[in-house]
């Protein structure tokens, strides 16, 4: 009996603890089935949030690139006569000054008083690395450096670059990895960061840098200055790679020329100039024990780092345009000409390049997109079907065009140097600083971005053996990780900037590398909220961001999308289904984002049938501006469309960099942008628009205020760091206007 | 001291053991076998996911059998990841990352993980974790959580149960657990 019953008991206790093993069992796999889920969701929803941010700032890469096309254009083909072109000249116009002397004055900085009340760093030259350490302190306590200090410094700087090489060649050894560092982008976070977790520069500590410094974050020019004074102090220790942001071009859009103009407002333009002599001696790439190549951008298939080495740099101001002929001053000398003669032989002065002008113009105003040597794909037609077919039938009619005016050229060259080469080294230089690597074999043309190309796996291949190399290390590009490898681990792509695209949205990375030659990547985040935010909270503030950002392109295509739908909408009820919506929405914004899944985001008011009333949702997007009722919708929406164009117009036009433009300007920047956009704007309407912003009538506008009153800027959306992808950086930037500085 | 088990009697000369029943051997999954049942609104989502999941360099629309568990979970489902490699066909750990799935192919797919019972109501969960709630009071102990959903089931990693895990405790260590479900069913 007992012990049947002690049986049933041991029994009973079993099954019990069983049951109850099993119960813990389902649980938790119920909630790791969950958990996956939610991993997948939050990582579908990184993705396309990324990929939002990515299309957006590319197409706006590719938007300035056509501007500058355009202006070119302009320049090339008008008058001197013309009102445009005197408008525009000064930013075509490489050097205001001819000779030596006067080129020394026009940078002189000695006669710079420097203020008793100024509390910065003082400098004295030659740097010390003291003063180094004490200028990045300064920084970090967000002191400004005074123009005079800056001037000295940047002229210190561009006599260290010009005797720098075009290919910096460097060693490591036991004792000495190179830590190198890729986009920074004005986030001097992050290069605090880095300096903290790795130590700052010194002999036994040497630094590549490898591009991309300035533009979108708001401490560029602190960036700069950092890198340049322990250049200065370590000159065989610290080096920098030129990237495609050095560049004055893309610097008008993307914020530095406004950062700097804002900080420095009495010698910013100065130093401005200079800095664009800089950027032009930046090397433009770096190899490491002979077998590691190090550059901003990537390659091509025609890549060739022997015709790299023996080019002049120093003329590609801009890789966006090919160096032009000038039309001679009247003191019989070119102005393009860089002017130093203790280091450069008189000959060299006189080498002329021949012109890319053509006597006339290529055709009707809207091919002027062709003028470019690269392929620049025409995006102001929507038509994308077979674009690559198209930009080749246009690199055809180039190519003939080009034979045909070689001919025609008035070359005055005494020291010849044919239009080809110079072909080959400006596609040389565009193909390092803009092209990005991509999965499948072969070379093709980087249509997004606007330069360079795309290059596969081949391509590296081929390169890595030819020249006896065995990995490249490039930036150009953020990634989430702040680093990936691609191509068979034989390109390593690294990103210095963390949460560049919004708190929380990506890392940062740096790699040390020593004699063995493999890549250690060490990654960061710099932001303490980063830290304290959940993977989730992280990813929904990003995602926030872009679809804001989204929305505002959405509305700022509105004619064009209410077009769209009217198609698919052919009885006229002002309702889409979810599929004509996406597929409306992709014709016309041409951002291959999958909208149906972003619909639901997107569109809040859907009709129970689930159709979408497409006038309510446009009534959900609109941005109001103050008092815009007398102003035409569509010419708001223009407004909208192209405000970052139209900042870049008025800084160019702002020729004194004061804020101010005066009506008449007003009224030149607007027919330029209409002839750009080939829209009709009246004078009326430029009158109506001219009364809502100039409301004290004194003849002036106020730029900032014009971008602002049409919220075409928005205060409140900015990210803490104040930095915004689109304006360059934000106008709410409350600047303490040292007028000291 | 506890009492001695006696031993049972021995069986006298069990006759000889029947052969051990076969165990019924779960069928293979054929994809052949499963209706489609998506409207075309249905497909044109997944279509999109698919996309957003398709690395390949020519945008072929194929994605690694790695990828498939993500991308059902992606589109709202939550199965185990022993369901996932049933309906994959069981393939090796060296397959995940090469063996590629295009889209025809992952729809019976998706359709037999959308059909199978036993999703998971919130009641569900909460029952479950009730199994843990020593005293009743409706909270478990973050530390003991954490400790089973590392080591039973489809076991997580430290870093992937850190994940879920953070900010969910309180100042004892303790999560409620109804609100903690309510967190995970709301992502």
């Amino acid at each position: 009996m007992c012990k049947n019953n002690l049986k049933s008991f041991f029994s009973f206790l079993f099954k019990i603890s069983f049951t109850l093993y099993n119960s813990a069992i389902r649980a938790a796999v119920l909630i790791q089935r969950w958990y996956r889920q939610y991993v997948a969701r939050t990582e579908m929803r990184r993705r396309y949030t990324w990929h939002i941010f990515q299309s957006i700032e590319y197409s706006g890469e590719q938007a300035q690139i056509k501007l500058y096309n355009f202006l070119g254009y302009l320049m090339d083909n008008f008058t001197p006569s013309s009102t445009e072109r005197n408008l525009i000249s000064h930013i075509f116009r490489e050097n205001d000054v001819c000779w030596d002397s006067e080129w020394e004055r026009y940078f002189c900085y000695k006669n710079i008083e420097v203020p008793e009340v100024y509390s910065g760093p003082h400098l004295t030259f030659p740097l010390t690395v003291e003063q180094a350490v004490g200028l990045l302190e300064a920084f970090r306590n967000k002191k400004q450096l005074h123009s005079r200090y800056v001037l000295e410094l940047l002229l210190e700087t561009w006599k260290v670059l010009r005797m720098m090489p075009n290919i910096n060649r460097i060693s490591t050894c036991q004792s000495k990895e190179v830590t190198i560092c890729g986009d920074l982008h004005g986030q001097l976070e992050d290069l605090l960061l880095i300096f903290y977790k790795n130590g700052m520069p010194s002999l036994d500590k040497p630094y590549l840098f490898n591009g991309d410094f300035v533009d979108r974050g708001k401490d560029s020019i602190e960036i700069l200055l950092i890198l340049f004074s322990f250049m200065l102090v370590y000159p065989c220790d610290v080096f920098l790679n030129r990237g495609n942001h050095e560049d004055h071009i893309i610097n008008l859009r993307y914020g530095f020329t406004k950062e700097v103009l804002t900080k420095y407002k009495i010698h910013g333009k100065r130093i401005l100039k200079l800095l664009q002599k800089i950027f032009s001696w930046l090397p433009l790439a770096t190899i490491i024990d002979q077998k590691v190549l190090v550059l901003h951008g990537g390659i091509s298939e025609n890549t060739d780092l022997s015709i790299l080495a023996k080019v002049n740099r120093h003329n590609y101001v801009s890789a966006l345009r090919p160096p032009k002929r000038r039309n001679h001053s009247p003191a019989g000398m070119s102005i393009d000409i860089d002017l130093d003669n203790e280091l450069w032989n008189t000959s060299r002065i006189l080498q002329r390049r021949a012109s890319f002008t053509y006597p006339e113009p290529l055709g009707p105003k809207d091919c002027f997109h062709n003028r470019s040597l690269q392929d620049f794909s025409n995006r102001i037609k929507a038509n994308t079907h077979n674009e690559l077919e198209n930009s080749r039938k246009k690199e055809d009619i180039l190519a003939a065009a080009l034979s045909r005016s070689q001919q025609d050229v008035l070359s005055l060259s005494t020291d010849s140097v044919s239009s080809d080469n110079v072909k080959e080294d400006w596609r040389q230089i565009l193909d390092l600083l803009w092209s990005d690597p991509m999965n499948q074999d072969g070379c093709i043309p980087n249509e997004v971005r606007g330069g360079g190309c795309y290059w596969g796996p081949d391509v590296t291949e081929d390169f890595l053996n030819r020249h006896n190399m065995q990995l490249i290390i490039r930036s150009h590009e953020c990634k989430q990780e702040g680093y990936e490898f691609c191509h068979n681990r034989k390109v390593l792509t690294l990103f210095s900037a963390s949460n560049y695209y919004d708190v929380g949205s990506n890392r940062g990375a740096y790699v040390k590398l020593g004699p063995d030659l493999v890549p250690y990547v060490v990654q960061y985040q710099a932001s303490s909220m980063t830290r304290e935010l959940t993977a989730r909270q992280s990813v929904g503030r990003t995602e926030r961001s872009a679809l804001k950002v989204l929305r505002e392109q959405l509305f700022a295509h509105k004619s064009d999308l209410l077009c769209a739908f009217k198609k698919f909408d052919t009885e006229n009820k002002g309702l889409v289904s979810l599929n004509d919506w996406a597929s409306a929405v992709e014709s016309v914004m041409h951002l291959n984002l999958p909208w149906r899944m972003l619909c639901s985001q997107l569109v809040t008011c859907r009709s129970t049938d689930s159709m979408i009333s497409y006038y309510d949702w446009f009534n959900e997007l609109a941005i109001k501006g103050p008092n815009t009722d007398h102003i035409d919708q569509s010419l708001l929406e223009t407004l909208y469309r192209h405000r970052s164009t139209l900042e870049t117009i008025f800084r160019i036009v702002d020729t004194d960099n004061s804020g101010f433009i005066s009506m008449e300007d007003f009224r030149q920047t607007w027919k330029l942008l209409s002839v750009y956009l080939k829209m009709e704007i009246t004078d009326e309407d430029i009158c109506n628009l001219a009364v809502t912003i100039d409301s004290n009538h004194d003849g002036t506008i106020d730029i900032d205020e014009f971008m602002e009153a049409f919220r075409l800027t928005d205060k409140k959306s900015r990210l803490e760091r104040g930095r915004s992808m689109f304006m360059g950086t934000a106008s709410d930037l409350k600047l303490e206007e040292d007028p000291n500085v | 001291m506890a009492p001695k088990k006696k031993e049972e009697p021995k069986p006298a000369a069990a006759p000889p053991k029947p052969p051990e029943p076969e165990r019924p051997k779960t069928p293979e999954f054929d994809p052949a076998s499963v209706t489609l049942e998506f409207t075309p609104e249905q497909l044109e989502d997944f279509k999109d996911a698919f996309q957003l999941f398709d690395r390949t360099p020519t945008s072929e629309m194929k994605i690694t059998y790695a990828q498939c568990g993500d991308l059902i979970r992606a589109l709202g489902q939550n199965p185990t990841n022993a369901e996932i490699m049933y309906v994959l066909g069981k393939p090796k750990a060296e397959d995940m990352q090469t063996k590629m799935l295009d889209f025809e192919q992952f729809l019976p797919i998706y359709q037999h993980i959308c059909k199978a019972k036993d999703r998971g109501t919130f009641e569900d969960f909460v029952e479950g974790l009730r199994v843990f709630d020593k005293e009743g009071n409706g909270t478990v102990m973050g530390a003991e959580l954490r400790h089973v959903l590392a080591t039973l089931g489809e076991k997580m990693r430290e870093d992937e149960v850190e994940q879920l895990m953070q900010n969910q405790e309180d100042a004892n260590g303790c999560i409620n657990y109804e609100a903690f479900v309510k967190y995970i069913m709301a992502s």
